[in-house]
């Protein structure tokens, strides 16, 4: 069976908004990001271990709040206390990291199939993301992660650079459709280019 | 709108948080004969208080977990916010 991604029928390239006259440079640049490896990591409240032994990909999990600790082809970012959602091209990782944990102290998770993920770039996201988020987004530097609300669909943001900014957005994949459209109708305004 | 501290996250809006009812409310313990009051009590009867008043709420779309939340229900001013499992 071929996969398919949650916005394929809704994406298309080109450009929008009010890009006319505008530099290509400058414009926001939206995309989908997909066939990546999507899973989460519970630590169970009696468990023992400490996490400092869990090693995912060379990378250590960290309990600091909203951080994100990434190496090149992985990112893992904090989602909640003895929680973390990790984001990874290598599509075998989530078989390796499930198989050296311990079912009884930590609960791994594929989440692969279940959410829809929007990339977005260039110096006025943030403007963008105010008009739909509640978070205050001058304390989001890179590799900074949240959990909000954007019109009502619950996402996480993951920064991912500051110079050019860029945000990767995960929602559940049947609201990816919603974020889309939420998200392009916001960027309107900028004009943006849907690579 | 209300800013709510989460003691996990930081300060965030309201709307990322679902109200979760009076946190002053325990339950009867288990194992224990429990009269028809006391189960209606639990289960129905709740204060209307004004003024000084503890909250749950749940972090629902930020790291999901219930936090005890003292608020004024006169002028919504948040106290003090605390993880579920501590008493303010």
């Amino acid at each position: 069976m071929k996969s398919q991604s949650p916005l394929n029928k809704i994406y298309k390239k080109g450009f929008y908004g009010d890009f006319e006259n505008k530099n290509e440079e400058n414009l926001i640049k939206i995309k989908e990001v997909s066939n990546l490896s999507i899973f989460q990591i519970v630590k169970y409240k009696n468990s023992r271990v400490s996490i400092n032994d869990l090693d995912i990909d060379g990378i250590k999990l960290s309990e600091k709040i909203n951080s994100v600790t990434s190496k090149e082809k992985t990112r893992i970012l904090w989602f909640g206390p003895n929680n973390w959602l990790v984001v990874s091209e290598d599509k075998n990782l989530f078989h390796k990291v499930n198989k050296n944990t311990k079912e009884t102290d930590f609960a791994v998770t594929d989440l692969s199939n279940s959410r829809a993920i929007i990339e977005i770039e260039g110096k006025l996201i943030k403007e963008v993301l105010k008009k739909g988020c509640p978070f205050n987004f001058n304390e989001l530097n890179k590799n900074n992660c949240i959990n909000s609300v954007f019109h009502g669909i619950t996402i996480t943001i993951d920064m991912i650079e500051d110079s050019p900014e860029k945000i990767r957005l995960f929602a559940l994949r049947s609201f990816g459709e919603s974020l889309y459209h939420s998200i392009t109708d916001a960027s309107l305004e900028f004009g943006y280019q849907s690579i | 709108m209300l800013y709510i501290k989460c003691p996990y996250c930081g300060l965030r809006s309201q709307n990322e948080f679902a109200y979760g009812g009076d946190g002053t409310v325990k339950r009867p313990t288990l194992n224990k004969e429990v009269s028809d009051k006391e189960w209606d009590n639990f289960v129905y009867n709740r204060k209307s208080p004004r003024g000084k008043h503890v909250e749950l709420w749940h972090h629902i779309s930020g790291c999901r977990q219930w936090i005890k939340v003292q608020r004024d229900t006169v002028t919504h001013e948040i106290f003090k916010t605390v993880s579920a499992d501590k008493e303010i």
